[in-house]
């Protein structure tokens, strides 16, 4: 059922990521992490369809968080939404991330709001554990603060060097298996679809498993319009693969379910 | 007291307001929203002989008051949705009124298809036939666009089944009355009017269209105006109940649909927006009905003063 979400506060995080505060109780109370909300941004005129965002955070005193870039007509539009303003909220939506046990080291994996996507994980996890966040500059690089006081490692990779490790994401993955060899690890990706394809692609070549956040521009939200698929394994099929709608059996899908094209 | 019941010759429906083939998916995915057996019917997404991927994607695209589609038909194929739990069976235990879309690659496809149901019906209160795909026989021209071939298709849907058959009008055609006075001519009961217009959007700084398939079926209230006329010209070309669609959003939208002549309507992109729609169509023509002093819905039919 839809619900009414009064925007509480609505300011910049960093650069072009805004950090919205919505109070819907009836959503904050059911939302597990890697969930997501299908908003209808009040005001959007013309441009008529809701729009997902994952759900960064929820406070038992029925407050919603979600961390957004400003890339479109859309999110334009919600960024000069000032609190008060009521918006029309679907959700808690999609499938969420397990957690894992106590004796388990959680590595994140993320890209771009991915560590919005994942805060909530993080901070629900019994054992703390490792957030690899990999992104084009220092600018992009959003929640490692919030991160540190869940408890969590943070560790950079950016493309241009600017912070961290100059390079990409996944070969931070490397060193934390190479680290850790005896103990037993959790990961979880949810970033740019190349990410999550290449990280997906080491973890079952690697003889491991993970959950990856696999999410494609959406439309109705709920399973009903196919707009949203990605390619998972499918033996009964003759190509071996089928289309599944991430809104519905996603976002979060098993690594080892995913169809990786080149391997096929 | 208002009476929403309407009478479409072969069905009796307790409102005239309907889900548009593919934006209602099958049904089970709204079932949490609200009783389905509270619409006039549920048209479920097309169906097909065999299970189909669909396109690549990207698959939609947001426009000016509106979306394109390139979905492909993704679907689970007759058999799969006659027997898997979240379809069919799911459908008859709701209780609701269902309307199978059906399509096909060939025509034989459609007849199969039509012929598959029909041994299977219980619970299915009629067939809409999607003549707007392809032809792959015909090299891909839709057969919604050819009178010959679309007059096949029908007459081979109603030579494999007793159930009412809809055909389902594409309004990519020059005078889509033509097509609609063939349907009735080739024993089709109802015609439902408009599927998507052919449209086109490109991402200018990629210079890429938008959808993966280049073109797509442009949805949602920028065509309502389209629509409604050709439901007007329809009305008046054939004697067979109309299903209007294209851009409903509200109650009065509807109530505009059949003063052009529908006799029923269906919501279809505004339960992307707001899945309620459908409801709140229905509570729309009742306040409608109740501020003109009007008893029965199908006072509106055609009712239009030119
Ligand atoms: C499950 C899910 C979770 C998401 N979580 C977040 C998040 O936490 N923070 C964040 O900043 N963004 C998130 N996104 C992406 C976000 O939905 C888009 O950035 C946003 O819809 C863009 O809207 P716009 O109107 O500004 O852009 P426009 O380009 O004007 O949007 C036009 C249309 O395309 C859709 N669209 C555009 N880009 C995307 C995209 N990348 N993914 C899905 N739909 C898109 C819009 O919903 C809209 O229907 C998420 C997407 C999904 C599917
Ligand atoms: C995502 C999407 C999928 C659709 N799938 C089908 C389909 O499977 N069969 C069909 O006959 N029409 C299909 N249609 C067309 C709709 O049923 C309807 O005719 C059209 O969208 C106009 O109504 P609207 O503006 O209310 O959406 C689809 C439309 C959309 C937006
Ligand atoms: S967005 Fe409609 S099926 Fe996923």
């Amino acid at each position: 059922m839809p619900q009414h979400g009064e925007i509480i506060s609505n300011e910049i995080l960093k650069d072009s990521y805004r950090k919205v505060v919505f109070y819907v109780p009836d959503i904050a109370a059911k939302t597990q992490p890697g969930q997501f909300v299908h908003v209808k941004i009040a005001n959007l005129r013309d441009r008529i369809l809701r729009r997902p965002f994952s759900i960064c955070n929820v406070t038992p005193d029925g407050m919603l968080t979600v961390v957004y870039k400003v890339v479109g007509s859309g999110t334009e539009i919600l960024a000069e939404l000032p609190p008060g303003t009521v918006c029309d909220l679907m959700g808690p939506l999609g499938n969420p991330f397990t957690i894992g046990d106590d004796d388990e080291l959680p590595v994140i994996v993320a890209g771009g709001y991915g560590s919005a996507a994942t805060y909530l994980l993080a901070q629900r996890s019994p054992a703390k554990g490792i957030l690899l966040l990999g992104a084009r500059s220092s600018d992009d690089l959003i929640l490692t603060e919030e991160f540190k006081s869940a408890g969590f490692e943070v560790r950079i990779a950016t493309n241009d060097g600017s912070v961290g490790h100059h390079g990409l994401v996944t070969e931070l993955v490397a060193d934390v298996m190479r680290e850790n060899p005896k103990r037993k690890m959790r990961f979880y990706g949810c970033g740019p679809f190349g990410m999550l394809m290449a990280l997906g692609k080491m973890l079952t070549r690697g003889g491991m498993d993970g959950e990856l956040s696999l999410d494609h521009l959406m439309c109705c939200g709920v399973g009903a319009c196919f707009a949203c698929v990605v390619k998972v394994k499918d033996e009964s099929n003759a190509d071996g693969w089928r289309y599944a709608r991430t809104c519905k059996e996603g976002p979060v899908f098993q690594a080892h379910k995913v169809y990786y094209p080149e391997e096929n | 007291m208002t009476d929403l019941s309407i009478d479409l010759g072969k069905i009796q429906l307790k409102n005239p307001v309907m889900t548009a083939s593919g934006t209602f998916g099958y049904g089970v995915e709204y079932a949490d929203f609200f009783p389905l057996d509270q619409l006039g019917a549920v048209v479920v997404k097309g169906i097909r002989m065999e299970p189909s991927h669909g396109n690549p994607t990207p698959r939609v695209a947001e426009v000016s008051s509106g979306m394109l589609n390139a979905i492909g038909l993704q679907g689970p194929g007759v058999e799969k949705f006659l027997h898997g739990e979240e379809y069919m069976p799911f459908l008859r235990r709701s209780g609701a009124t269902v309307i199978v879309n059906i399509w096909g690659k060939t025509v034989e496809e459609y007849r199969e298809v039509a012929a598959a149901l029909d041994a299977d019906r219980e619970g299915i209160a009629a067939l809409e036939i999607n003549i707007s795909c392809p032809n792959v026989k015909e090299g891909g021209v839709a057969f919604g666009t050819d009178i010959n071939l679309a007059s096949q298709v029908i007459s081979a849907v109603r030579g494999a089944t007793s159930l009412p058959i809809i055909t389902k009008l594409s309004p990519n055609v020059t005078s889509i009355a033509d097509f609609a006075r063939a349907a009735e001519a080739c024993g089709s009961d109802m015609v439902s009017l408009i599927n998507t217009i052919t449209g086109m959007a490109i991402d200018v700084r990629t210079r890429r269209p938008k959808i993966a398939n280049v073109t797509g079926g442009l949805s949602g209230p920028a065509i309502k105006p389209v629509a409604v006329r050709m439901v007007y010209q329809v009305y008046k070309a054939v004697k067979i109940p109309i299903i209007g669609m294209g851009g409903i959003m509200t109650g009065e939208d509807a109530v505009e649909f059949m003063l052009a002549g529908a006799s029923a309507v269906a919501v279809g992109t505004a339960i992307f927006i707001d899945p309620m729609a459908p409801i709140k169509v229905i509570a729309g023509i009742r306040e409608y009905m109740d501020e003109f002093g009007i008893k029965q819905v199908s006072e509106l039919i055609g009712a239009v003063k030119v």
